[in-house]
C-alpha cells in the first residue's frame, strides 16, 4: 500500500526548510519530490542596491557555515573586473581562512552525520574539538562564524608570530583527533551498518546529473576547482585530491576525512611559508562595464558567482549557484529505493545547505514548455484558486 | 493494621510515590552519566545538582497545553496514557523489595509472579502501538509498526534468559529466586551470559539507542508520541521512566541476587543495584549509534536468540550436575 | 569491525572535568581583536560621512545640526548593526581611528529602541598640528539594558 510521507519543511532532520514528498510502499521508498524556495531571500535583486564594499558582507550571509566562499567567490571576481591583483601575503592569508573553513565545516558534517545516525556521542566529540578551530578563527579574524576577512584588493587583518604559533598548535591537536575519529567512523559496527551501502550513485550517473564535491568524488569522480582551475594561492601547494570507489554515504565520509587531513597539511604549508609584504592593495569604487564568472572550491562542491558590472559603484546582476543546488538531482536519483529510515542520511551525504541554493522561483509551463519569472502577487492569486479546486482527502495526490 | 500496611505498601513504598521519586532520580543518573560520557555537564541548575531536573519537567510537561487531533479516537487516544501508568506502577508491586513474610502474601509474591511481570511489561509496547495507530499520523503509524517489529526481536531472547535463572533455582517466585541466589552466591556466574543478553534485550523494550528506532527524532519527529502533549505526555514519559526502573529491578532481582535486608538495607541494595544496572545501560547507550528496523531484527534472531538458547543450555546442564 | 571500539576513549571521559562552560555564571575569554560593538570618539571625527557610505546595514545616521557651529550628531543602531567593522577600516583618521570596535558583545535586550546610542559634538578640524578636541556639548546617552 503506498502512501505519502511528507519530510518537511519543517522537520528535526532538516536544519532548513525543503519538502521532500516521498511515495513509499511499507519501508522502502518509490518516488521523490522535491520543493524548493521555503529560504528564498531576494539576496540577488539585494546585491544590485548595494555597493561592491557592502556586497562583500551581504555574500557572506548567504551561509554561516560556508560564508567565507561566498565572500572569496565574489571579490575574486570583482578584483578580475577592477583588474587589481592582490599581494601575496594577502592571497596566502586567504587561501589559510579558506582551509580552516574546509576543516571546520567536515568536522560538523561528520557530527551531523552521527546525530542523525543516533551516534550522539560522536556529535558531541566531533563538535567539541571543531572548537579549536572556531577558536583559532575567531583569533585571526574577530568572529567565529562570520569571518569578513575579505576586502577588495586582499584581507583586512594581518597574522602576528604569536598567532602563527597557535595555529600550528592547533593543527596538531586537531590531526591527532581526526585520524581518531577516522578510525571509529569507519570501524563502529553499528555506524558502519547505517552508512554502508546506502545512496548509492553510480559514476555514471554522477557525472550525467552534475554532482558536485564530495559527493561526486565518492564516486570515482576525481573533480576539484582547487586542482583544475587554481586560484589564490593554491598553485603553491601540493596535495592529492581525495577520491573514493564505493559511491556510497561510506564512501563521502572517507573523502571527506580525506579532504581533513589534506586541508591541515595544506595550511601548515602556508602558514610556514607566508610571504612578506602587503596584505591588501587600493581597489577603486567604480568598475568598467564586464562581466565575470568566479568558481570555488566550498567545502559542499563547486560554488559559481557569475557578476555583471555597467561602470557604476553597484553590480548589474550577481548570480550566485551554490553546490547544494546541483547535488539535488543527484539526491533523488539516490533516494529512490532506499529505505525511510536512511532518509535523514542521504539527505545529510550530500552536505545540504539550503540556503545556499534558494535563488529566483521560475514557473514552468509543463504543457507548452514556457518560462516566466513570476511576481509574488500572481503566485499569490495562483494559489488561492488552486486551493479552491484541491480535494481533502488523506493520501490525495498533489497535482505538479 | 494489615490494611493500613497494605495502603502503605500500595500507595509509598514501594508504590507508586516511591516509584515517582525513584524514577526520577533514575532519568537524572541516566541523563547526568550519558553527559558526562560526551564531556559535557548535564543538568546542573535544578536544584543541587540538577537533581529536580526530571521532575520540573514533569510539571512542566503538566502545565502545557492538551491537544488532541480531530480524527483521533478521542476515547482511546486520553486512556493510553492513563493505562500505561498504571501498568507498570503495578509491574513496580511485583518486585521483591519489601517482602516481610515469605509464607504469608499471596497478593504481590505467589508463584509465577515472574511470568505476570514478564507479561506486565510487554504490554506498554501494545500501548506503545496503539497511542501510534489512535493518532491517525503517518509518523506515528510509522512509528507504531516500528515498535511492534521490534517486539518480534527481543520479546523470545528476554524471556529465554530471564527464566533460565528461574529454572535453575527451581522456583517461578521472585523472592524464592533472590533467595536461592542470596544462599549461593557462585551460582550467578553460569548466568553471566544470560545478564548481557538480558541486557541487550531490556535495552530494546526501553527503546533506547541502538534501539530507538520507533521514536527517532531525526527520522518521523516524535514516532509513536507525535501528536502527544501535555499531561497525556507527562504521563508517557513517566511511565518510561518506571519502565526502566522496573526492568532494572528485575534484571537485579534475577540475575544479582535481590534484595535482602528487610527494610532499609534491602531498600539500599535496590538502589545500589538498580543503578549499576543502569549505568550500564547508559553506557550502551553512549557507546553505539542507531539501527535501521529490519537489521534489529536480523540482529536479534541471528545473535541474541541462539546465545539465549545456549544459556537454558548451560543453565540445564548445570543444573544436572547439581543434582 | 570491532565492537565497542569506542569504549575506553568513553570511559576515560568520565573523569575529565566537562568541556563545557557553566555559562552564565561563568564566561569565556575572548581573544583581542574580536569584533563586537562600534563606537565613537567624538574629538577625532572629522565628519567625512564615508563610515555611514560604507555600512552594508544601513547602521551609522548622521545629520548636521548646525553649519555655522559644525555640530553634528551621529547615531549608531545597535539592532542593525551586523557587527562587521568596515566603517573603522573605511575611517581615514589615524593613528587612533574615530571609529572603533569595542568587545562587548552582549546586547541583549527587550526593546530594539534601547541599543541605539547618539553623540552630538563638534566637527574635529583637522589641518592645526594638534588638533585641539572640541568638548562635545551633551554627554552620550547611557547604554540600557546590559547585563
Amino acid at each position: 500500500m503506498r502512501f505519502n510521507i511528507p519530510i518537511g519543511p519543517q522537520h528535526p532532520a532538516l536544519k532548513e526548510p525543503i519538502s521532500l514528498r516521498m511515495t513509499v510502499e511499507g519501508e522502502v521508498i518509490r518516488d521523490a519530490d522535491l520543493r524548493l524556495g521555503y529560504n528564498h531571500r531576494g539576496l540577488e535583486k539585494l546585491a544590485e542596491q548595494k555597493t561592491w564594499v557592502q556586497n562583500i558582507y551581504l555574500t557572506e550571509r548567504i551561509c554561516g557555515i560556508c560564508s567565507h566562499s561566498h565572500t572569496t567567490c565574489y571579490v575574486q571576481g570583482v578584483e578580475k573586473l577592477m583588474e587589481i591583483v592582490p599581494p601575496k601575503r594577502g592571497l596566502y592569508i586567504r587561501t589559510l581562512v579558506a582551509e580552516l573553513e574546509r576543516i571546520h565545516s567536515h568536522l560538523l558534517w561528520l557530527g551531523v552525520a552521527g546525530h542523525e545516525a543516533g551516534f550522539d556521542s560522536f556529535f558531541m566529540y566531533t563538535w567539541r574539538d571543531r572548537e579549536v578551530v572556531m577558536d583559532l578563527l575567531e583569533m585571526i579574524s574577530g568572529n567565529r562564524v562570520h569571518y569578513a576577512i575579505n576586502t577588495l584588493g586582499g584581507v583586512r587583518r594581518d597574522l602576528d608570530e604569536g598567532q602563527i604559533k597557535k595555529i600550528l598548535d592547533g593543527l596538531v591537536v586537531l590531526k591527532e583527533r581526526s585520524v581518531y575519529y577516522a578510525r571509529i567512523g569507519t570501524t563502529e559496527p553499528s555506524f558502519v551498518a547505517r552508512l554502508a551501502g546506502v545512496g548509492y550513485l553510480s559514476k555514471e550517473k554522477a557525472m550525467a546529473l552534475c554532482a558536485v564535491g564530495p559527493t561526486t568524488r565518492a564516486s570515482g569522480v576525481a573533480r576539484d576547482v582547487r586542482k583544475d582551475d587554481p586560484y589564490a594561492a593554491y598553485e603553491d601547494t601540493s596535495f592529492e585530491v581525495a577520491t573514493a570507489d564505493t559511491c556510497d554515504v561510506l564512501g563521502r565520509t572517507v573523502v571527506r576525512i580525506k579532504e581533513l587531513l589534506s586541508s591541515y597539511q595544506i595550511s601548515e604549508f602556508l602558514v610556514r611559508n607566508l610571504p612578506a609584504g602587503d596584505i591588501a592593495v587600493r581597489a577603486p569604487k567604480r568598475a568598467k562595464p564586464n562581466e565575470v564568472l568566479s568558481r570555488y572550491e566550498a567545502p559542499r562542491g563547486e560554488n559559481t558567482h557569475y557578476i555583471k558590472s555597467n561602470g557604476s559603484d553597484k553590480p548589474e546582476r550577481l548570480k550566485v549557484r551554490a553546490p547544494t543546488l546541483a547535488n539535488y538531482a543527484a539526491t533523488i536519483e539516490m533516494l529512490k529505493n532506499g529505505f525511510i529510515a536512511d532518509i535523514p542520511l542521504i539527505f545529510a551525504a550530500i552536505d545540504p545547505c539550503v540556503c545556499c541554493a534558494e535563488r529566483t522561483v521560475e514557473l514552468v509551463n509543463g504543457r507548452t514548455g514556457e518560462e516566466k519569472t513570476v511576481r509574488f502577487a500572481e503566485l499569490r492569486a495562483l494559489a488561492a484558486e488552486r486551493h479552491k479546486q484541491l480535494s481533502t482527502k488523506r493520501n490525495a495526490v498533489w497535482p505538479l | 493494621m494489615a490494611a493500613l500496611k497494605t495502603i502503605l505498601y500500595l500507595l509509598v513504598y514501594p508504590g507508586v510515590l516511591f516509584l515517582f521519586v525513584y524514577s526520577t532520580f533514575c532519568e537524572w543518573f541516566d541523563r547526568k552519566v550519558y553527559a558526562r560520557l560526551q564531556n559535557r555537564m548535564g543538568p546542573t541548575h535544578t536544584g543541587r545538582f540538577g537533581l529536580l531536573q526530571p521532575v520540573a519537567d514533569f510539571f512542566k510537561l503538566m502545565a502545557k497545553e492538551d491537544i488532541t487531533p480531530d480524527l483521533a479516537d478521542r476515547r482511546l487516544f486520553t486512556l493510553l496514557p492513563i493505562f500505561g501508568l498504571a501498568i507498570v506502577a503495578t509491574a513496580g508491586l511485583l518486585l521483591p523489595v519489601w517482602v516481610f513474610d515469605l509464607s504469608a502474601v499471596p497478593m504481590i509474591s505467589f508463584s509465577g509472579d515472574v511470568i505476570v511481570l514478564l507479561y506486565l511489561l510487554s504490554l506498554p509496547t501494545l500501548i506503545l502501538f496503539l497511542a501510534g495507530w489512535s493518532s491517525t499520523n503517518p509518523f506515528s503509524a510509522i512509528g507504531g509498526t516500528r515498535v511492534l517489529t521490534m517486539l518480534f526481536g527481543y520479546e523470545a531472547p528476554l524471556f529465554m534468559t530471564v527464566l533460565s535463572p528461574a529454572i535453575l533455582a527451581n522456583s517461578w517466585r521472585l523472592s524464592e529466586i533472590a533467595l536461592f541466589y542470596q544462599h549461593k552466591p557462585w551460582l550467578i556466574l553460569p548466568n553471566l551470559l544470560g545478564f548481557a543478553v538480558a541486557l541487550v534485550c531490556v535495552q530494546a523494550k526501553l527503546e533506547r539507542t541502538p534501539f530507538d528506532i520507533p521514536h527517532a527524532e531525526t527520522e518521523i519527529v516524535g514516532g509513536t508520541l507525535t501528536e502527544y502533549s501535555g499531561k497525556k505526555l507527562a504521563f508517557f514519559r513517566l511511565m518510561t521512566d518506571i519502565e526502566m526502573v522496573v526492568s532494572a529491578g528485575l534484571i537485579a532481582a534475577v540475575f544479582l541476587g535481590g534484595f535482602p535486608g528487610g527494610l532499609w538495607l534491602g531498600l539500599l541494595n535496590f538502589v545500589v543495584k538498580t543503578l549499576v544496572v543502569i549505568f550500564i545501560l547508559s553506557l550502551i547507550r553512549a557507546l553505539t549509534s542507531r539501527i535501521r528496523v529490519d537489521q534489529v531484527v536480523s540482529f536479534a534472531w541471528r545473535y541474541l536468540a541462539p546465545l539465549a538458547v545456549l544459556q537454558l543450555l548451560i543453565v540445564i546442564f548445570i543444573k544436572g550436575l547439581l543434582l | 569491525m570491532r565492537v565497542a571500539a569506542f569504549l575506553p576513549e568513553l570511559l576515560r571521559h568520565l573523569f575529565k572535568k566537562p568541556n563545557t562552560v557553566d555559562y552564565p555564571f561563568k564566561k569565556l575569554e575572548v581573544p583581542p581583536g574580536f569584533r563586537g560593538t562600534p563606537f565613537l570618539r567624538p574629538e577625532l571625527c572629522i565628519a567625512c560621512r564615508a563610515c555611514e557610505r560604507d555600512c552594508p546595514a544601513e547602521a551609522i545616521e548622521m545629520t548636521l545640526l548646525d553649519e555655522a557651529e559644525k555640530k553634528w550628531k551621529m547615531i549608531i543602531h545597535n539592532d542593525r548593526c551586523v557587527h562587521c567593522a568596515q566603517c573603522v577600516d573605511s575611517c581615514p583618521v589615524s593613528p587612533i581611528k574615530a571609529m572603533d570596535i569595542d568587545e562587548r558583545y552582549e546586547l541583549a535586550d527587550f526593546d530594539r529602541h534601547n541599543l541605539k546610542r547618539e553623540w552630538v559634538y563638534l566637527r574635529a578640524v583637522l589641518k592645526k598640528a594638534e588638533p585641539k578636541p572640541a568638548p562635545p556639548k551633551t554627554e552620550p546617552k547611557p547604554q540600557t539594558g546590559q547585563v
